[in-house]
């Protein structure tokens, strides 16, 4: 009696292919260990490298010009300095109010280069996964909108009529007019910005 | 005598121009290798410079911290939080808000708040070289005095006579108040953290408030009081004729000179830091704490005796400096210094 072997080479090729690709995703996934939390970065609000996402730190507000119109479209920021360059891939920011922002870097002629743009966010935590990496020693976040902004505004914004006393008794509505009493926009809640590369570059650039 | 043999040798064995080569290359070569060395270590060390300069202006844009390692606890009603270096509640005022009125949102509120200002007591504690004994007690407000725009750091002093007849002051605490709004401002945070670290030496008002504003402008870049392009143009005297700054009483006045006052004090304070380094004033405050003469001196502080450490940390009498400025000094030694101190304890013992 003859026995029949089915071949199975292709299931086995099948197989081994499955598992390179499932290795080489995995290789590829590969993060680093988050660069925020390395010895000797620092902070602008040091609660958003602390490693801690209970302790929420803050964006500030740039120095400004001193006048109420100019400083009213200055935007707040958070900035991070990493004591030596290195290649980030990934950034994560968590915020519970952040909209609208851009990510900058720190670039080798010391000026910050715009490395990534939203406009509008909803989530708490948000991965962004930069297109190329970004070879850096510093990171700023810039805040153009919080979920908080409108609420700032009715605070600090107020229009007052102002009208005028003609004669004894008698008043003429004069023209409205806006009062600033304090900043028109919140500032961003960040409890965490983590910054990453991928684990198998980091080592060669340092 | 032995090489030039060699060299004959060696030019019978080979003919005269491959020689020649030989000898412009043996010159030539180790040459053009130096050179290129050379250049790429010059290079290399330029561009080092280059990364160096980059990474201290970066720096310099804003003020940057790390992490405390500080211990932080906060109560269980979130009322109040601890840490290594201060005390941290809510006024009444504020609980009743929003943003505070839950523990979730206070305790979060008073671990981050908590974290930052540890950060900054090392900051602070690095460029000064000295801290505070006593831990500082924080008080968050709506409104403080009826204002929210007011921050005001108290240094209490016990004073008393010690058992050989002589006056001394003893710090017993120092508090913080700030409205909410003022504590979002981080310059504002440095300021008030400035005085909490300088008026342990029981300065006089106008330079208490130049440095902090200093500090502020410089350190923390979150400035609000522009510099005055001229000590001399800018100068207000009352009716003495005496320099409006020397009668400064403080936070608590509201006077039309208070802007003025905050300007013209930081402008003088950084006139000093600039001609001086700026470690000028952390040297005055080391000859200060050798001495401790400032704990001995009966009320405030005298502008005559801060220039006297002025003068020993400067290398320079700044008297005539003071008093083109209308201040009223005088040059003062140590020994004139010590006789007021023993002046006043004879009198109390009498």
């Amino acid at each position: 009696m003859r026995v029949k072997f089915r071949s199975c080479s292709g299931h086995v090729a099948v197989l081994l292919g499955v598992m390179c690709l499932y290795y080489g995703c995995n290789l590829a996934q590969q993060w680093s260990e988050n660069y925020a939390l390395s010895p000797g970065v620092t902070a602008s609000d040091p609660a958003i490298i602390d490693g801690k996402p209970e302790t929420i730190g803050q964006s500030q507000r740039k120095k400004g010009s001193g006048s109420a119109d100019t400083d009213l479209d200055i935007p707040s920021e958070a900035i991070i300095y990493l004591p030596e360059k290195r290649s980030v891939y990934r950034i994560v920011i968590h915020s519970t109010n952040l909209e609208a922002f851009e990510l900058m870097a720190y670039n080798s002629r010391g000026e910050w280069d715009k490395i990534y743009d939203k406009r509008s966010n909803k989530a708490p935590i948000i991965d962004v996964r930069l297109n190329k990496a970004v070879t850096t020693t510093g990171i700023k976040l810039i805040v153009h909108r919080t979920t908080e902004d409108a609420a700032r505004r009715r605070e600090n914004v107020q229009i007052r009529r102002e009208n005028l006393e003609i004669q004894e008794g008698q008043v003429r509505r004069g023209p409205l007019r806006y009062y600033i009493t304090g900043p028109t926009t919140a500032l961003a809640k960040i409890a965490e910005i983590e910054l990453y590369g991928y684990a198998n570059y980091s080592k060669a650039e340092k | 005598m032995k090489y030039r043999g060699g060299l004959y040798l060696i030019g019978a064995v080979f003919s005269r121009s491959f020689y020649n080569s030989m000898r412009t290359r043996v010159v030539f070569v180790p040459l053009v290798l130096m050179f290129i060395s050379s250049g790429c270590t010059a290079l290399k060390e330029a561009q080092q410079r280059r990364e160096e300069r980059i990474l201290k202006e970066r720096n310099a844009t804003s003020l940057m911290l790390s992490p405390s390692q500080a211990t932080i606890k906060i109560h269980p009603d979130a009322l109040r939080g601890e840490s290594d270096h201060y005390t941290l509640k809510f006024a009444e005022d504020l609980r009743v808000l929003a943003d505070f009125d839950e523990v979730k949102e206070r305790w979060e509120f008073a671990e981050s708040a908590l974290g930052y200002m540890e950060s900054l007591y090392d900051a602070m504690n690095q460029l000064f070289g000295f801290k505070p004994k006593h831990k500082i007690h924080v008080t968050l407000h709506h409104l403080y005095r009826g204002s929210n725009l007011s921050a005001v750091t108290r240094t209490d002093y016990r004073s008393g006579i010690q058992a050989d007849g002589r006056y001394v002051k003893v710090i017993r605490g120092i508090e913080m108040d700030f409205p909410i709004r003022m504590y979002e401002k981080h310059g504002v945070r440095v300021h008030e953290l400035t005085h909490a670290f300088t008026n342990i030496y029981f300065l006089p008002v106008w330079f208490s408030e130049g440095i902090a504003v200093l500090i502020q402008t410089e350190y923390a870049k979150g400035g609000t009081h522009p510099k005055f392009d001229s000590l001399e143009g800018n100068l207000r005297v009352d009716l003495d004729g005496v320099n409006q700054l020397e009668s400064w009483a403080g936070h608590t006045e509201n006077n039309p000179l208070t802007h003025w006052r905050y300007r013209y004090a930081y402008t003088l304070v950084a006139e000093l830091w600039e001609r001086y380094g700026t470690d000028f004033y952390i040297r005055v405050f080391r000859l200060m704490e050798r001495d401790g003469l400032h704990q001995k001196l009966a009320g405030t502080m005298k502008t005559s005796f801060l220039v006297y450490y002025f003068n020993e940390a400067a290398g320079e009498d700044l008297v005539p400096f003071f008093r083109k400025l209308h201040f009223k000094v005088r040059r003062l030694t140590k020994e004139d210094i010590l006789n007021q101190i023993e002046a006043n304890s004879v009198r109390r013992r009498q």
